[in-house]
């Protein structure tokens, strides 16, 4: 796929909407497509994390698992959805599993590239954190819900 | 005297802010007291500080349809309480009531987060951090539904 094209996606997707033109450059120079198959682990609890995923279609489950727990998935991900921050902070590990329910067509970025330009660039650095926190934030209130849901 | 400055540089969540950030912040903030049983903030409230606590104990609460409030998690000294400010519609998530008396300070998040805005350089370095916290926070949910998965 042409650099602009990858240029376009990233920019229509909602997350990244309002970023400057050559914020987005930057973002393209980290960016790759991906394509997984059903039922495709595209990353698993506990290991280390390199990358974020933005899903451009099919559906994505983000799951928890743990020995004597049987995964349950706590939200299911499409279209647009952003996967993967845990490259973010040490110690660079998911804290979820995700896992393709159909084929998943999706770009990824380089977690490490996107956080060395965040520090160069604050004014980037800003903006995608505050995208980013937000996600997590996402995550934090879909955990606390369910919690809520089957604590006795 | 110690200085109020004095006091935040020393807190891990403010380490290694530049100082006229830390000065920026230190503008920000005033001393809070609550007494136990005092009602800090509400779900659906609208988000405008943050309390890093340096004394008492405070509960994270979720209303269930259910059940009633339900207690997420407990603070004490050097925790931060608050990130709600910080993202779009600018309400808290959860609510907070001190169950002992309590002593914090307060920051005013939506002065900061105008000054943020301004400066991106202070911007970055508060999402980093505040990013971290609802990071760590994730953490302590996912743990504590892992926790009530295996006991059940």
């Amino acid at each position: 796929m042409e650099t602009a094209t990858l240029e376009k996606v990233l920019e229509e997707n909602a997350l990244f909407k309002g970023l400057k033109e050559q914020h987005l450059r930057t973002l393209v120079e980290s960016a790759t497509i991906v394509r997984f198959e059903p039922g495709d682990v595209i990353f698993e609890e506990g290991e280390p994390a390199h990358r974020c995923y933005v899903i451009r279609s099919g559906k994505v489950a983000l799951q928890l698992e743990s020995y004597r727990v049987e995964p349950f998935t706590l939200m299911t991900l499409e279209e647009g959805d952003i996967i993967g921050w845990s490259w973010l902070f040490p110690p660079y590990r998911r804290k979820f599993t995700a896992r393709a329910l159909g084929v998943i067509r999706a770009i990824s970025l380089d977690g490490r590239q996107v956080c060395e330009r965040c520090e160069q660039d604050h004014d980037l650095g800003y903006e995608l954190m505050k995208r980013f926190a937000q996600i997590i934030e996402n995550r934090v209130e879909a955990l606390s819900v369910h919690l809520v849901a089957v604590e006795k | 005297m110690e200085t109020l400055q004095g006091i935040l540089s020393a807190h891990p969540f403010f380490n290694d802010l530049p100082a006229p950030h830390l000065e920026t912040v230190t503008g920000c903030v005033s001393n809070v007291r609550f007494k136990a049983g005092d009602v800090i903030f509400r779900e659906g409230e609208e988000a405008d500080h943050f309390y890093l606590i340096r004394e008492g104990k405070v509960a994270l609460r979720i209303h269930s349809e259910r059940r009633g409030p339900l207690t997420i998690l407990t603070l004490g000294a050097g925790d931060i309480l608050g990130w709600s400010w910080l993202f779009p519609p600018y309400r808290w998530k959860f609510s907070a009531r001190a169950i002992e008396d309590t002593r914090a300070f307060a920051a005013d998040g939506k002065c900061l987060r105008e000054k943020a805005e301004r400066d991106h350089d202070l911007g970055y370095e508060l999402l980093m951090r505040f990013a971290h916290v609802v990071e760590e926070r994730l953490e302590a949910t996912r743990l504590q539904l892992l926790n009530v998965y295996q006991d059940q």
